[in-house]
């Protein structure tokens, strides 16, 4: 008898996901035999907001396309808009630039750690690790002032020094997390369940990875041995001797599935670890920015004309941008932009095939998915279909709220 | 992976490849590091549009590339400008090498060879070209949408600067509440 064939939709709101996106399955019992991937349900157009603004308001637009990492594409474009612009970034900038991009990286791999150990079902982990999480958005807070979109990079250096004082709680972290991590990797990497759910999931091969053109710890755990920081050095990290982190490096041999990828990251936490070290130990004196004037770094990039290609290792893969600059504008006349996650989710379908039903959460979340990344005008209008400006929003909202309190009975 | 060529040798075989069809090339040095200085070298090349596949394959043949990004420019004019950019050598220390090819497409005539059956992980970087520029890929399987909805006018594409750009698109893009309302046939 045929087998009858059913049709599960995933998303694109869904509880697996944690943004919008689509997997629709068709499966035969438990095994999926048809798969597609559909995007696109967030697409802000940023790129093109990008090219109708000044370089610098660019740069601070760029660090909202990430929800999760707001540095990873500022720190693309900074090193972008330097060599297109040949500007160089003070030593000391520079490493304070590294310090930031590598606690961000370590506090992107905990909340994989706790998303993926939610999607298996395993709460307490998922609030064990975020927990643990803590203390490092509070250290980015005390040398940001943010804990998301720290708006701390610039063109041609950082816009904030780490002071004398940062250095003692900054070291105090390191030492929390050295812990930290290892409790970590004997929680992950030793539990029975964790290894049974994980071992032979999502399983990329090298082959695959390459062709499929996956990047960062998803390439990496196929054992390919990819890392921006390694293939094409950049600000300090190009003073130490970064070595992409992979599994044969580390047990032998690279099996590209779920419980690799988490190997990967819990180990290059500790590498991570290393190089703030470094640079806590090594941060060269000096100033912050190559050109501190504003009005005199716009009026050079309207001078300039140029363009170019730059690539940072988030902490999901590598981000890569490329800008023109035409010498007639403020901003950059063309910009391009790749997140990670835009190459890694083509791996889901040839990864879900022949997969189970309840794999479908894991293969969606070992690549950590950054659906803003990729989608990226948000148009808002009125009832009457006209379109609201920034300025009517704020307005609306006062208004609002001003009519609650009214309402509410509540003074000003 | 093959071990890492020099810019040079990498130059010398896609000239000996590509003869005429290569118009320009250029050496790229940036310096990178602070204590310990260093330059890396980039290549870009320009070339005539009707060798593009020609030059892919011999970058295939150099090394298993990575794909960086396949981006387009529209200044408005008669051509779009496309730039593909490849990392040769990557997973060695400082040995990444990026190749950029660049070439002029007359907007009359759109079309290029799909790279699809060399790199699957091309497809996705096709289709938004495909669906944000207008450009056809020959031998692109899957040549749904990506980014932007079903139902997306045709001949409408938000990266064109000319009468195909996005003056109209809006419109498209979010139907008011009182369209909405007009569909459904409340007042």
């Amino acid at each position: 008898m045929a087998k009858t064939q059913y049709y599960v939709p995933v998303g694109p709101i869904h509880p697996a996901l944690k943004e919008p996106i689509r997997v629709e399955a068709k499966v035969e019992g438990e095994k999926i035999v048809e798969v597609d991937v559909k995007r696109g349900f967030a697409h802000r157009g940023i790129e093109y907001m990008g090219m109708k603004r000044n370089a610098i308001q660019t740069l601070y637009l760029s660090e909202r396309i990430c929800g999760i990492c707001s540095i990873s594409h500022p720190y693309a474009f900074v090193v972008t808009a330097e060599k297109a612009l040949g500007i160089e970034a003070p030593p000391r900038a520079q490493y304070i630039r590294t310090i930031i991009g590598e606690l961000e990286r370590i506090h992107s791999h905990i909340l994989w750690l706790g998303v993926v150990a939610h999607e298996m079902g395993f709460d307490s982990l998922l609030f064990w690790t975020w927990k643990g999480r803590e203390r490092l958005l509070d250290i980015l807070e005390l040398l940001t002032g943010n804990r998301i979109n720290y708006s701390v990079f610039m063109i041609g250096g950082v816009r904030r020094d780490i002071k004398e004082s940062h250095i003692k709680a900054i070291k105090d972290m390191i030492s929390y997390y050295r812990t930290f991590n290892q409790e970590m990797k004997d929680v992950f990497l030793s539990d029975p369940v964790y290894k049974a759910r994980t071992r032979g999931v999502a399983q990329l091969s090298k082959k695959m990875a390459l062709e499929l053109n996956a990047v960062g710890p998803v390439a990496r755990a196929a054992g390919v041995r990819m890392d921006i920081r390694q293939d094409i050095p950049y600000d300090a990290y190009a003073d130490i001797d970064v070595r992409a982190v992979v599994p044969q490096d580390i047990v032998g041999e690279a099996r590209g599935d779920a419980y690799d990828i988490t190997m990967v990251r819990l180990y290059e936490i500790d590498q991570s670890l290393d190089i703030i070290e470094y640079c806590i130990d090594e941060l060269p004196e000096g100033k912050l920015m190559a050109i501190p004037n504003y009005v005199a770094l716009l009026a050079k990039i309207r001078r300039t004309q140029g363009e170019a290609i730059g690539a940072h290792e988030a902490p999901r893969g590598e981000v890569i941008h490329y800008l023109k600059f035409d010498g007639k504008m403020d901003g950059p006349s063309v910009w391009k932009v790749i997140a990670p996650s835009y190459n890694n989710i083509n791996t889901w379908a040839p990864l879900l095939l022949g997969a189970e039903v309840a794999d479908i959460p894991i293969v969606v979340a070992y690549i950590d998915p950054c659906m803003c990344c990729n989608d990226r005008i948000a148009v808002v209008r009125d009832e009457d279909g006209r379109i609201i400006d920034p300025a009517t929003l704020h307005r609306k909202a006062v208004e609002k709220t001003r009519k609650l309190r009214e309402e509410l009975g509540v003074r000003e | 992976m093959k071990e890492p060529m020099s810019v040079e040798e990498v130059l010398k075989k896609l000239q000996e490849t590509l003869g005429e069809a290569l118009l320009s090339h250029e050496v790229r040095e940036y310096t990178m590091g602070v204590k310990r200085k260093r330059t890396y070298r980039e290549l870009w090349i320009t070339i005539k549009p009707d060798a593009f596949r020609k030059t892919v394959e011999a970058i295939f043949a150099l090394d298993y590339p990575h794909l960086h990004f396949i981006a387009g420019e529209d200044g408005g004019g008669e051509t779009l400008t496309m730039i593909y950019s490849f990392g040769v050598f990557h997973t060695h220390p400082w040995g990444e090498l990026s190749i950029t090819i660049k070439f002029d497409l007359p907007k009359d005539n759109l079309v290029l060879p799909t790279i699809t059956d060399l790199m699957i992980g091309a497809e996705t970087n096709e289709r938004e070209i495909r669906e944000m520029l207008g450009v056809e890929f020959e031998g692109l399987k899957n040549k749904r949408h990506l980014f932007l909805p079903d139902d997306w006018p045709e001949g409408k594409y938000p990266w064109r600067r000319d009468e195909y750009g996005v003056e109209d698109m809006i419109k498209h893009t979010h139907r008011s509440v009182n369209e909405i309302r007009k569909m459904r046939g409340e007042e």
